[in-house]
């Protein structure tokens, strides 16, 4: 399909509107695709602001973007109107610093941007039976090495591979374990072990990670409404979707609520819920950045709870 | 594009492979995936004095046709690495 003139210009005065900008599924606050989140996420790091382009609100730039630059995915980001590329380049750039200096991010915002040259000792200890184990799935060669991925959201991913640019190199129980330098700060303190058997497997403790978003199945909810624990329940649908089915005792969270729901103590325990749980997600991680310690999203959402609990709510 | 991979018989994984190798000189492929999910490293000499952009629309470029459609075999590449060995 080749690329229509209209589409092209449009295309140009975008790229042209801002200096960072960002096609994807789904916009900042709400991407509705893994790829699009992980690049946002990388962003939200460097940059108060840039811009989105939600291509599922617009089919011809959804297809005309990747016409455009002969590129087949999404997301695609773009800094002063160059292709930088997709997810997987992003979080390459990520990793070894060049994203932050393409960015102009100050230094100091990329996390361990300077490990050689004095920058505080990363710190990560294996257990002897994480150690066995990693011995043995990195064979004889001397050119594979352990590497130690911690995503923005403190998602680990441990991989066997060859040196990168920029990695801080770990000696932990005999190994050499490779970081990324922006996984670096938020690895720093990690303790792996293994466990053998069918539930088994590296297990992965780390006292610098934050608060996370706990999920709540509907079950757990209806017990804990049962015996009146205490714990405030939000509706993020719209009052649309109130009016065709909703949980008893959950509140819209409008902004009343909102302004109830700032007045709440941080250790207070608050429960979001959606259709889905999508939009839940995205409110719970919201509350969370704002220090709230107890953050809840409801699992499968008022779906779930039609599903399992109460089948006298409508499923829309 | 001169191969017709659609009635491939066989695993989506060696249709990718067969793919990316018909096209990349020298290429080592490791594709790992499934459900329309896949992992993909491609090593190979080709890749030598290209940027990344570069590097992953060769491998892009050799597989698009597994990607097109609804009803594509390759729904997403989840990752996707080149390196020059």
């Amino acid at each position: 399909m080749a690329l229509d003139e209209t589409t092209r210009a449009r295309i140009e005065d975008l790229l042209r509107s801002e200096r960072v900008v960002l096609f994807m599924k789904g916009n900042r606050h709400f991407p509705q695709c893994g790829f699009s989140a992980t690049v946002v996420n990388i962003l939200n790091e460097f940059l108060p602001s840039y811009k989105t382009i939600n291509v599922l609100a617009d089919p011809a730039l959804r297809e005309g973007i990747k016409e455009y630059t002969q590129w087949p995915t999404i997301p695609q980001l773009y800094v002063g109107g160059e292709f930088v590329g997709g997810c997987d380049i992003v979080k390459e750039l990520y990793a070894s610093g060049e994203l932050a200096t393409m960015l102009g991010a100050p230094a100091a915002a990329a996390p361990a941007a300077a490990p050689a040259g004095g920058g505080k000792a990363l710190s990560l200890r294996l257990s002897e039976a994480a150690a066995k184990a990693m011995r043995e799935a990195l064979g004889p060669g001397d050119d594979e090495f352990v590497r130690l991925e911690v995503s923005p959201r403190y998602a680990y991913d441990l991989s066997i591979g060859p040196r990168r640019p920029g990695d801080v190199e770990v000696e932990a129980s005999g190994l050499t374990v490779l970081v990324d330098a922006a996984s670096a700060a938020r690895a720093d303190g990690t303790a792996i072990d293994f466990v053998d058997g069918p539930q088994g497997g590296f297990k992965i403790s780390n006292p610098g990670e934050p608060p996370q978003v706990r999920q709540l199945g509907v079950r757990e909810l209806k017990a804990m409404l049962e015996r009146k624990a205490p714990l405030e329940l939000f509706d993020v649908r719209t009052e649309k979707e109130r009016a065709v089915a909703r949980i008893e005792g959950a509140r819209l969270l409008d902004a009343a609520a909102e302004a109830h729901l700032r007045s709440l103590p941080k250790d207070a325990t608050i429960v979001f819920h959606c259709h889905h749980g999508g939009r839940s997600q995205a409110a719970a991680e919201r509350f969370l950045a704002e220090g709230y310690r107890n953050v809840y999203n409801l699992k499968g959402g008022i779906d779930a709870w039609s599903l399992e609990v109460d089948p006298s709510v409508p499923r829309y | 594009m001169g191969v017709h991979l659609t009635s491939f018989q066989g695993s989506v994984t060696e249709a990718i492979r067969t793919a990316i190798v018909g096209v990349i000189a020298d290429a080592t492929v490791h594709v790992e995936g499934g459900g329309g999910h896949f992992t993909i490293e491609v090593v190979s000499p080709v890749f030598a004095g290209k940027n990344r952009v570069e590097s992953q629309r060769l491998v892009l470029g050799a597989i698009a046709h597994l990607m097109k459609g609804d009803a594509a075999p390759v729904h997403a590449v989840d990752s996707l690495r080149t390196r020059v060995p």
